[in-house]
């Protein structure tokens, strides 16, 4: 059982990837073709112009005519926004680690690093250690509370979660949460649903930071 | 095809389509590939069909709704091709239906109007249809050769059948030689005496995609060359007839605009905005059309 910020447990599962992926000679295959700058279409070829855009941008140009909308929302709602990029970061793993996400788990472990959260704090969020070592103040607990409420449940978000977080945080900034809580649940659901691959370079950072 | 028709299309529709076709930003033709199988398996193929392709085929409902979304949006002519079009039993009371809208061509290889197949494509004896048919060479080995036995003797029998029942036939000649010369004489002498007016008989160049590009046959065309017609295929809409081409078995998905192909309006939209960023291409000098 992993702690959450309320006290309360979530659910091992809520935590960790619950099924094996489809794995060959060590290599997440994902279920899709991931589209190349050769075979891109038409109009999802500038996302190619700068080097490989990674898996997301490699499946969605299948649909090029979603690709442009859906990266217009998934980019600012995981960018900093009025929050900051550490709370982003913050939902961004947590709500991946929620969803039993390992695409996400991985990817945003590492950019959590990058902005600055610490290896205890990483895997707090990912329900391997208490939250409470890894966040001491308050604000950043109760954040996590209305993150769990949105991403770890279904149904209604008790005030008492609401209250807590509004305490110390502003009403448009839980709500930019919940559009990121948002943004992120969808990209957990594509990422494990078509099984795409973590880039090597992730996996090879995991390692080394004894995180993987 | 009547210019009555075109004229009344493009006059009445309204908006950004509409005033592409107008000032000839887009072109008016919207092409359906109607299915990918076929009874050929010509060698320069640019969808590799043949009998065992598979069908993908779009339904008489979605074909007769791309017609009139068509002319709603101010496009002024379609086009059906494949695959064989013809072996998809629906086809003629679908295509009569279409032309209510828009004036069409149907793309053809001339060779299922044997018995009662004859009759039901004699029903497409209308002004703004035209069946195009496929004749490569006025050498039966030649043309036999890319198109399969007994193709010229089929399309020769049925050109005149077709005609006398007053469907009007066009040919179209698919070329790796020169498009004009005197070459193309005995060819073009063998085409009127079918019953085919000059005017109807079209002669291409092999564009080397799909199977063509396996045998390295045929001019090489990037997307700017391929004239930009809107292309409704059961797998999404493309930039030009010579868009969804497959290769090895694949499809090629470099001109692919949209997986939406109803309403009309979001790939034509696509389309549009894909020309808007691209400049001119070769397809006059290239004699692709």
């Amino acid at each position: 059982m992993g702690p959450t910020s309320t006290g309360k447990v979530l659910e091992t599962s809520r935590l960790k990837t619950t099924r094996s992926p489809r794995v060959r000679n060590d290599v997440r295959m994902p279920r899709v073709e991931l589209f190349e700058a050769t075979t891109a279409p038409l109009a999802t070829q500038t996302y190619w112009a700068n080097g490989d855009p990674g898996p997301i941008v490699a499946a969605l140009a299948s649909v090029p005519e979603l690709l442009g909308p859906v990266l217009g929302f998934v980019g600012p709602a995981l960018g900093a926004g009025a929050i900051g990029i550490r709370a982003k970061e913050l939902a961004i793993l947590r709500t991946s680690a929620l969803q039993g996400c390992s695409y996400c788990i991985q990817a945003h472990t590492v950019v959590a690093l990058d902005v600055g959260l610490t290896q205890m704090e990483a895997r707090a969020l990912r329900g391997e250690l208490p939250l409470e070592d890894g966040f001491p103040l308050a604000s950043e607990r109760a954040l996590i509370g209305w993150i769990d409420g949105l991403a770890g449940a279904t149904g209604t978000i008790p005030d008492d979660v609401w209250n807590a977080a509004r305490a110390h945080w502003a009403e448009h900034q839980l709500i930019e949460v919940c559009v990121t809580v948002g943004a992120t649940m969808f990209l957990n659901r594509l990422a494990t649903g078509l099984e795409l691959p973590t880039a090597t370079a992730v996996l090879e950072r995991l390692t080394a930071e004894g995180l993987q | 095809m009547t210019v009555t028709s075109t004229t009344t299309a493009t006059a009445t529709a309204t908006g950004a389509v509409a005033d592409a076709v107008r000032d000839g930003t887009l072109p008016g033709r919207v092409w359906l590939y109607s299915n990918y199988h076929c009874n050929l398996a010509c060698s320069y193929c640019l969808t590799e069909s043949s009998p065992r392709s598979e069908r993908r085929q779009l339904t008489a409902e979605q074909m007769i709704a791309v017609a009139e979304q068509a002319k709603e949006l101010g496009f002024n002519a379609l086009g059906i091709t494949g695959g064989e079009p013809f072996l998809l039993p629906w086809l003629p009371e679908a295509v009569l239906e279409m032309v209510q809208h828009l004036p069409l061509v149907l793309l053809n290889n001339g060779t299922l109007f044997a018995g009662e197949r004859l009759e039901r494509a004699a029903k497409l004896a209308h002004p703004d249809i035209a069946l195009q048919i496929s004749l490569d060479s006025h050498r039966p080995d030649i043309n036999d050769m890319a198109r399969g036995p007994d193709n010229f003797a089929k399309v020769i029998e049925s050109v005149p059948q077709l005609i006398a029942r007053g469907v009007r036939v066009r040919i179209a000649t698919t070329t790796a030689g020169p498009l004009e010369g005197p070459h193309l004489d005995p060819l073009r002498a063998l085409v009127k005496s079918l019953g085919v007016l000059d005017e109807d008989h079209i002669v291409r160049p092999i564009v080397r995609r799909g199977r063509a590009d396996e045998f390295g046959l045929g001019v090489q065309a990037v997307a700017r060359d391929i004239p930009s017609e809107l292309c409704i295929t059961a797998d999404g809409a493309f930039w030009g007839s010579f868009g969804p081409t497959v290769r090895n078995g694949r499809l090629d998905t470099d001109l692919l605009l949209t997986r939406t192909i109803l309403p009309l309006a979001v790939p034509a939209d696509a389309l549009l905005s894909a020309v808007g960023g691209m400049p001119e291409g070769a397809d006059a000098s290239l004699g692709i059309r």
